[in-house]
């Protein structure tokens, strides 16, 4: 009983004391929180609203990308603005951004030193208490307590795990520990109390960088960014070991990187289906938001084996020949964003001599970022009769030449038993 | 003195013929005339024809719509009273026309039948014709089965068949209905059988086609040979509809062939771009794919396919510099 008394006690102080503890925070950093909103110059009236604070005594606001990104993309289009807790509002210039792990750094002119946020130099504990603070759905700032979780697992680009509610509009609001240091910035939300954090040490190594030298343009830098980022991936998934996979009657590559997930399905349970079909496909979860309309640094790997149960070869391919009619790219993009796909096909034999198919390769090119492409490759087996391999990737913001190594590699993994 | 007089439509196609053996000809709509008219617009003594033994003397007897000589080569109608006749002139009466011979009138050179004539009586006979008819539908069905992702019955594939058959039988009886029309022979039996070969000859064409551009890759040039294939094959098909249905000039009969043709690859050219999308997000390639047994080609190996991919690139970075 006692204990029990003593448990509750032990609860009600917690309570009471985590609430104290993100009352104290919340008062002692509102000065350097703020609202970010983007405004339309032709309407004059916001087109969206993020979080951002202060990092610098000199006016320098950390917020995420995808809060600025109509700005960086339409320079003209767009002002930025910030509105602070007590509801003065001031004009914004973009400095500098990093795409890949969603973060840019907005200035506002300042007369004075400024109050901001420090930027931790540790990393959290399992369990530590966080408080994340944001503006959600322009309701006002609010903190919300939290808890760490580490870093997401099975991700190319690191996430922080954490365990409270991150909801739209906190983007690019900070995430603090118990002494008020920036420990991630809010990024995204999986729902039920599942968010992601982008880690500190991004954010500190962006400010160094721009400390260092303030980039010329914005769009070099996401260029520059958006090229070492797919090279890096890249050349991890060439280097990585390729497993070959029985599929039916053939042979596929799997990668075996944790960040490439995959999965399967097959109608061997339809007795009245005409064809079985086995379907095996990997994918990137992750991608980078360029814009609402435009996401680039996607993998996506799809094997197909069909086999005819009572069906002439000739209505067997002609059923095939379907699926390469439906073909689409992995990433959204649009007219004002890339060219048309570029295509040949060709019947093509691997060197081991295993395997005769019918593929076809398509690239696009990015109009803001020069020697970006997108590329699709699709191919189909024409050396059984009554059996058929698919295989097939796109992958999209990717330089020529990786995409050429990574293409020859794949085409060539790919065989019958 | 024989005459020899013609009732023409305004097309000049001919709708009677009469010959006389004496001087003295009358035209009206009176029952006591030689030739009896039915346009209202001709009065009942309209016109008379009298040899004076050297020539024949038009007379028109002061009627209320007058006659006129048409004249072929101003395109002008000049009243007429008391003219002198020549071979082959054509009067207007009323609304009608009569075009006036003499005996020793020249008649053009007797055209012989051409190798077509044995063609199109071949594909006429009825157990050829039915053959090509049921080759079609068979065609048509084997290719509604052959598209269809599931299994298919008899009886759903007679249905698109025998549809898709009657449907095609549609354009020879147009084209008979024409020639019907335009005081020719309809000849329709003749023009099932052209139409139906080469509907055939089609299905064939489409098949070398979609063999092609199975076994070529893009670079190839074949493709775009073959396409030619329907188009000459479309042409043909016209031009011996014209032979068969309509009395004209070799000439003609290729202008309207060719024009037919144009309209009917170009009309359709026009419409697929019509259609076409300012951006497209899908790739789009030659999807052709055929069972192995249809793979007669050599095939590339990986480096050459990927040596080509190349001048893609190059390809897609300066449509993007374009279009920026």
């Amino acid at each position: 009983m006692k204990g029990l008394i003593t448990l509750i006690l032990l609860c009600v102080s917690t309570i009471s004391y985590a609430a104290e503890q993100a009352e104290e925070i919340f008062k002692k950093l509102a000065p350097s929180l703020y609202q970010i909103r983007l405004i339309d110059t032709a309407s004059g009236e916001k087109s969206s609203i993020g979080s951002g604070f202060q990092i610098s005594s000199d006016g320098l606001i950390a917020t995420n990308y995808h809060v600025i990104s109509g700005f960086a993309r339409h320079p003209n289009k767009y002002t930025i603005e910030i509105f602070d807790h007590q509801g003065n509002k001031a004009p914004l210039t973009l400095q500098s951004v990093d795409v890949i792990n969603d973060l840019a750094l907005v200035k506002r002119t300042v007369d004075s030193e400024m109050p901001f946020f420090e930027i931790a130099n540790a990393v959290p504990h399992k369990g530590e208490e966080l408080y994340s603070l944001g503006n959600p759905h322009d309701l006002g700032m609010i903190v919300v307590p939290g808890t760490y979780n580490g870093l997401k697992k099975e991700s190319f680009n690191d996430r922080i795990h954490f365990t409270g509610s991150v909801n739209s509009g906190m983007s690019g609001g900070p995430v603090v520990n118990k002494n008020s240091e920036v420990v991630g910035i809010n990024v995204a939300t999986s729902g039920n109390q599942i968010g992601f954090l982008v880690p500190h040490d991004k954010l500190r190594n962006l400010y160094e960088s721009y400390k260092k030298s303030p980039p010329d343009s914005i769009e070099e830098q996401m260029a520059a960014q958006l090229a070492n980022n797919q090279e890096k991936l890249v050349s991890t998934l060439l280097n990585s070991e390729w497993l070959m996979r029985p599929l039916g009657e053939g042979l596929v590559p799997t990668v075996n990187i944790p960040f490439i997930r995959c999965w399967g399905e097959s109608n061997a349970d339809k007795n009245d289906a005409i064809v079985l079909a086995v379907v095996a496909n990997c994918s990137l979860d992750e991608n980078t938001f360029l814009s609402s309309s435009f996401f680039t640094g996607s993998v996506e790997m799809e094997f197909r084996y069909m086999q005819a149960k009572e069906l002439s070869d000739t209505k067997f391919y002609q059923i095939f020949e379907r699926q390469l009619t439906q073909v689409m790219p992995g990433n959204k993009a649009g007219k004002d964003d890339v060219s048309e796909f570029q295509c040949q096909h060709d019947i093509v034999t691997s060197s081991n001599q295993t395997i005769t198919s019918k593929a076809a390769f398509c690239t696009r090119a990015y109009k803001d970022f020069p020697k970006l492409f997108d590329v699709i490759y699709i191919a189909i087996s024409v050396d059984k009769g009554d059996q058929a391999l698919l295989s097939h990737f796109t992958i999209s913001g990717i330089t020529q030449s990786s995409a050429l190594s990574f293409t020859e590699k794949f085409m060539e993994s790919v065989t019958w038993k | 003195m024989e005459i020899i007089i013609e009732e023409i439509t305004r097309s000049h196609k001919l709708i009677a013929r009469h010959k006389f053996s004496k001087d003295h000809v009358n035209i009206g709509r009176g029952y006591d005339n030689d030739i009896i008219m039915a346009d209202p617009h001709i009065c009942a003594q309209h016109l008379s024809l009298n040899y004076n033994g050297e020539e024949w003397i038009l007379n028109d007897k002061d009627t209320v719509n007058g006659s006129f000589f048409e004249d072929d080569f101003s395109k002008t109608k000049s009243a007429v009273n008391q003219n002198i006749v020549y071979s082959g002139q054509v009067f207007a009466l009323g609304k009608s026309l009569v075009r006036i011979i003499f005996p020793n009138h020249s008649v053009p050179e007797s055209i012989r039948f051409s190798p077509f004539e044995n063609v199109v009586n071949l594909t006429r006979h009825p157990l050829f014709l039915t053959l090509s008819i049921v080759l079609f539908a068979t065609i048509t069905g084997w290719l509604f089965n052959l598209h269809n992702p599931v299994e298919v019955s008899f009886t759903q594939i007679l249905v698109p068949a025998v549809g898709l058959t009657l449907l095609f039988t549609l354009w020879p009886a147009g084209v008979a209905l024409v020639s019907h029309l335009t005081k020719h022979e309809a000849r329709f039996w003749g023009q099932l059988g052209i139409c139906f070969v080469f509907f055939n000859l089609m299905w064939m064409s489409d098949f070398i086609e979609n063999l092609v551009s199975f076994n070529s890759s893009s670079q190839s040039m074949f493709t775009l040979l073959v396409s030619l294939l329907p188009i000459s094959l479309a042409f043909c098909l016209f031009w011996l509809n014209c032979y068969v249905g309509f009395h004209m000039t070799s000439k003609r009969r290729t202008v309207i062939a060719s024009c037919l043709t144009l309209l009917l690859f170009g009309g359709s050219f026009l419409i697929q771009l019509s259609k076409k999308p300012e951006f497209s997000v899908r790739p789009v390639f030659n999807t052709t794919l055929m069972a192995p047994s249809y793979l007669f080609t050599d095939s590339n190996n990986v480096q050459g396919f990927i040596e080509n991919a190349k001048s893609l690139f190059t390809e897609a970075q300066e449509s993007a510099k374009k279009d920026k």
